[in-house]
């Protein structure tokens, strides 16, 4: 009992120590976003309002971000608002970006979430067969789609599979977004195609990883030594093999799922998906900033907390790095 | 003062077996099939990029026009051809910038160590924070739309993958004995770094290089679907992917033929990418 407490204390002083660290990455992170208003050309009163802004609004923004004060003092006034939850307010639809973004996250979380388990379904017995059957046929098959799906530009995926889907054989919907709650199985009509276009190219490179780790795990001792007893082929694969393949393939869904949050941009736009990703893309062309530095800032957040997620995955999985 | 010679690069001690492996053809024949319609864009086709024919608009796939034609009547293979110049042209010079200074950066802080070493990886930590294809984005969407901003945001996007490499090669590099002796001959840092530590850190970089060179290529597509490359009327392949969106049912072959050269050239540089890391470390193949 005495050494399983030590153990979770371990794990936790390295979470710990995980999120200290994260500290100094989220200044960074805050102090880009703040400046990247700072960087467009003119005002940023201008730009944070709009060119019809009254004389009135622009006071009181000047005011309440502290705009005549030096820099320094505006980004810790800006960073203590973003503490208070003040976003600050649209300049398209005067909404608060704080509720916008809350619509936003959820489409873009189930759109990430559903791309990310078709990957993991179609990518971890692809790679697993791949390298169990290395120089066969399926092999090759299987490494020339990885190769396919990591070169295919995710917007062409999407506009072939609308081209196909939506309208030569017209059984899928070429965009829109049904809440879950309103009708699940509309949800789910209107999810499979973003779903596979965000999820190709995370399949291509959980597949290479997974035929890669599980080549070298194949080639190691234990493995040898399981076969060796006599253990079914099928147990010494997944019980053997690929529980000790597995902490490089989750560091590397961690990686990918950040390429995922930046592809919802593209899938999003084209399917016309209310999320994260749509509303960055309408409101830089709406040349409405407040929007653009909460949905900018809230991605890379939500970016930096899954590679923190990651990592503690993957101390609690393998106990050498529990104990090291 | 003597010098002292660096041991061969594993680049000169390996046999040269590389351009003949059959993978090696097909992405090298890929990526200068696209060097080579850019190049002799003008001489390849009888039309202009912008040339318009409002008696072939929307046309599907004909001699006259082997990719068929745009709403406007513009010769699709053309501006296929001369989009190959935008992706090119952003591909080597974000590369290349993005290579130079992020490698130089990352050997820097790996030579230095110390405080350097904290400070500037943890820069690079930061811009590493942020989804690669969203900072590009927020980049080239604050500077304005441009062919210049968005090479610029992509350079900015891939310093740390450059910084991060040259920093891991460099640690290993700097404390072994040939450094060790230049170091006890008096040599100064940068000599040092520029002469015996970066030629010694080369390879794995240019391997990364042109795996970048294919990330570069689709986060420039990205960038002018969205609209924010280089302006119309240029021919990028991404804005002609956007335009083809408005006519996926009247004209479906405006959305194939510009996907698919990216496609094709990407796939060359990933497959020369591979190549190359297979070559120089075989563990991985």
């Amino acid at each position: 009992m005495h050494d399983i407490r030590t153990e979770r204390q371990i794990v936790a002083q390295q979470i710990l120590g995980r999120l200290i660290s994260l500290i100094p990455i989220l200044f960074g992170v805050s102090i880009v976003v703040f400046l990247l208003v700072r960087l467009v050309p003119g005002d940023p009163v201008v730009s944070l309002l709009g060119m019809e802004a009254t004389p009135e609004a622009i006071a009181a923004l000047r005011l309440r971000y502290a705009l005549d004060d030096p820099w320094i003092v505006q980004y810790f006034t800006w960073l203590g608002n973003l503490f208070a939850g003040d976003f600050g307010r649209s300049i398209q639809s005067g909404r608060e970006v704080s509720s916008l973004l809350t619509s936003a996250l959820l489409p873009t979380l189930w759109l990430s979430l559903a791309a990310t388990i078709i990957s993991l379904a179609i990518a971890i017995p692809m790679g697993v067969v791949a390298a169990t059957r290395r120089d066969t046929a399926a092999d090759a098959m299987a490494s020339l789609l990885s190769l396919f799906g990591l070169s295919m530009p995710s917007f062409w995926i999407g506009v072939l599979l609308i081209l196909l889907f939506a309208i030569h054989l017209p059984i899928l919907p070429a965009s829109g977004y049904v809440p879950p709650s309103d009708d699940f199985g509309l949800f789910l009509w209107h999810l499979v195609l973003p779903a596979i276009t965000l999820g190709t190219a995370l399949a291509a490179a959980i597949m290479r990883m997974t035929r890669s780790t599980m080549l070298e795990v194949l080639q190691t001792d234990y493995v040898r030594t399981a076969r060796a007893k006599g253990l079914p082929r099928r147990k010494v694969i997944w019980t053997h093999a690929f529980r000790n393949a597995q902490i490089p393939i989750i560091t590397l869904i961690g990686i990918q799922f950040g390429q995922v949050l930046g592809g919802v941009v593209i899938t999003e736009t084209i399917f016309s998906w209310p999320g994260i990703g749509k509303l960055t893309v309408d409101a830089i062309f709406a040349r409405d900033y407040p929007v653009v530095q909460g949905a900018v800032l809230v991605t890379a957040g939500l970016f930096v907390f899954i590679n923190l997620v990651t990592d503690i995955i993957y101390t609690v999985v393998d106990p050498r790095l529990r104990l090291s | 003062m003597s010098t002292v010679e660096s041991p061969p690069a594993a680049i000169v001690a390996r046999p040269a077996r590389f351009p003949s492996s059959p993978r090696a053809i097909l992405g090298g024949g890929l990526v200068a099939l696209a060097i080579v319609v850019a190049i002799f864009a003008p001489v390849l086709t009888p039309y202009g990029p912008n040339d318009t024919d409002f008696l072939a608009v929307l046309q599907g796939p004909s001699l006259a026009h082997p990719f068929g034609t745009d709403e406007l009547g513009r010769d699709i293979l053309t501006r296929v051809f001369y989009g190959a110049r935008v992706s090119l042209l952003v591909g080597l010079v974000s590369v290349l910038a993005s290579l130079a200074i992020g490698g130089l950066i990352g050997a820097i802080a790996g030579y230095l160590a110390g405080w350097t070493d904290t400070v500037v990886m943890r820069l690079m930590d930061v811009i590493f924070a942020f989804p690669s294809v969203l900072l590009a984005l927020a980049i080239a969407a604050v500077l304005g739309p441009s062919l210049g901003n968005a090479i610029l945001a992509i350079a900015v996007v891939n310093l740390p993958v450059f910084a991060r490499i040259a920093r891991a090669q460099t640690m290993v590099v700097r404390s072994l004995d040939f450094v060790e002796a230049k170091r006890a001959l008096g040599f100064g840092g940068w000599n040092i770094l520029t002469r015996t530590i970066l030629p010694n850190i080369a390879v794995p970089i240019l391997v990364q290089g042109s795996l970048l060179f294919a990330a570069a290529i689709i986060t420039e597509s990205y960038l002018s679907f969205l609209g924010l490359g280089a302006q119309p009327p240029t021919a990028t392949w991404g804005n002609m992917l956007r335009d083809a969106i408005g006519f996926l049912e009247l004209a479906p072959w405006m959305a194939w033929f510009s996907g698919l050269a990216i496609f094709l050239t990407v796939l060359g540089f990933n497959v020369i990418g591979d190549a190359l890391r297979d070559f120089y470390d075989p563990r991985t193949a």
